[in-house]
């Protein structure tokens, strides 16, 4: 690296990275009933609340003008830390900034959330993003070597084969691997909850589901080299063996 | 058409100036017509190991930016017919090295030669992967250890991604494993990763398997590449890896531990 030559000791370095991440569709504008129906989720779900990064994409808003600083408030009032906005007129991005949060261009093409319940649905779902149809998984045939990386950015992710160690696949929804997980295996990317990894050998570098991750030296080695499958529960991941 | 392999591994070190000395020189040996082009343009090797540092003029650059013509540039082997050597440039800035340019040379030399290596420099940066990038065939050089293992791994991953063939949608790239510095002891004693754990991640067609060898090292040293020495288990383990990259069926060797009978120890005979 010709450009690190220097004597001072490089302070940081950039990387691009995927993060799971939230977010948080708003179908309503109005701080209170935001406010009214978060409490509820709350006290669903507490452990999904202690200080989630979340997005709030306002695109199927069509108020030009929003209470964007009230909003983040009740967002902030229930743990939950609004990070940044998607989509919105130009008015909103301007405030977005205003507010030290950043700004993403709306999702292109994206199947609009038909779904008629609001925010208070009976089942504790941070993932908001739930499109009408089943979404569309894939498939991957061959080995996943080092440097690699799969995505699913919808549904789940089969690999028929190996991932081997330096490789990461990804998925919204679950990952199967049919062969040896050596690589990270990251499930419910945006969030979804019940997502699962299932693989033939187990020897993860990481497994993570909705953000909550272990690590190798975290897992049972009496797990390893097993076939197994790794659920969310109570915001631990529990593997258990297939065999 | 020549066929063009690529010599590469991503982890220096390896073997891989050494073994693709080695495999062009056991491929002229068998009546082949094969040049061998060193890639790693301001660490200059390929010379020293393959015995012409000192007739070296012009190099690889110098044909690419038009200073020299391939002829004046190719260096004929001495002790091995059918064998040509196209060294990398000491001096100049790797930058200099453009696919447009290591196109033209490679398409001049395929109409001329049976076989073109081309030795990659270490890494996976600019220069690694035009060395492979044009290539049928690749002999991916590991050595029995986690690290070059999983260096290996990831040049597998590019050579399936970045290589004109995958590219253009093309028959594959063929990739072929290569076992340097093995040593049976070291494996037998758990030092080394075995043979089988090597095949498993990589899971790669197995080409040659090298065992840890003093004719390696002194053949580099005095510029003869070590098929030459065929009374050496090193040189002996390249002629068969040329055998199996001709298509033929040559049974592994030097892959089991040999306990050291009585008279071996008494009469010093080591590995050699």
């Amino acid at each position: 690296m010709s450009l690190n030559m220097d004597r001072v000791a490089s302070a940081f370095t950039f990387k691009g990275g995927m993060l799971p991440m939230t977010v948080m569709e708003l179908t309503s504008a109005d701080p209170e009933q935001i406010r009214a129906q978060l409490a509820g989720k709350v006290s669903q779900s507490p452990a999904f609340f202690q200080h989630t990064p979340v997005v709030l994409s306002v695109e199927q808003l069509d108020e030009p003008h929003l209470a964007l600083e009230r909003i983040c408030a009740v967002c902030r009032a229930h743990k939950l830390l609004p990070v940044a906005v998607r989509g919105g007129t130009d008015p909103v991005k301007q405030s977005a900034w205003a507010l030290g949060l950043g700004w993403f261009p709306p999702q292109e093409a994206r199947p609009r959330a038909v779904e008629e319940a609001p925010l208070a649905a009976d089942e504790p779902q941070p993932e908001v993003e739930a499109s009408p149809e089943p979404a569309v998984g894939r498939i991957y045939r061959g080995t996943v070597r080092s440097g690699q990386q799969v995505t699913a950015p919808e549904g789940d992710l089969v690999v028929v084969g190996a991932v081997n160690p330096g490789a990461e696949v990804l998925a919204a929804g679950s990952v199967h691997v049919y062969g040896p997980l050596r690589g990270r295996a990251l499930g419910g990317i945006h969030g979804d909850r019940q997502a699962g990894i299932f693989c033939k050998e187990l020897h993860a570098e990481l497994l993570s589901l909705a953000g909550n991750y272990k690590r190798l030296e975290d897992i049972d080695p009496r797990l390893l080299n097993q076939p197994v499958q790794v659920q969310l529960r109570d915001d631990q991941l529990n593997i258990s063996s297939l065999g | 058409m020549a066929k063009i392999i690529v010599v590469t591994s991503g982890k220096g070190g390896v073997g891989k100036t050494t073994s693709a000395a080695a495999i062009a020189t056991g491929l002229a040996l068998r009546g082949n017509k094969t040049v061998v082009i060193d890639f790693d343009v301001g660490l200059r090797n390929l010379d020293l190991v393959m015995g012409c540092e000192r007739r070296v003029v012009y190099d690889l650059i110098n044909v690419i930016q038009g200073e020299a013509g391939l002829n004046q540039a190719l260096i004929r082997d001495k002790r091995t017919e059918n064998l040509h050597i196209l060294p990398a440039s000491q001096t100049r800035d790797k930058e200099a090295l453009t696919a447009e340019g290591v196109e033209k040379v490679l398409d001049t030399l395929s109409r001329e030669y049976d076989f073109i290596v081309c030795d990659s420099p270490a890494g996976i940066e600019h220069g690694a992967q035009l060395a492979m990038y044009f290539a049928d065939e690749a002999i991916v050089v590991t050595n029995p250890e986690v690290s070059s293992v999983r260096d290996s791994d990831r040049i597998l991953g590019l050579l399936a991604s970045k290589t004109r063939r995958a590219e253009r949608s093309e028959p594959p790239v063929r990739e072929h494993l290569l076992i340097t510095r093995y040593d049976p002891s070291r494996v037998t004693s758990g030092d080394m990763l075995t043979l089988e754990d090597v095949r498993e991640i990589l899971a790669i067609n197995l080409v040659g398997l090298i065992p840890e060898s003093e004719a390696v090292l002194r053949a580099s040293n005095q510029g003869v590449p070590v098929v030459h020495d065929m009374d050496s288990d090193a040189g002996q383990a390249y002629a068969d890896t040329v055998s199996r990259l001709l298509g033929e069926d040559v049974p592994l060797r030097f892959h089991e531990y040999q306990k050291k009978g009585l008279l071996s120890r008494m009469f010093g005979g080591g590995r050699r």
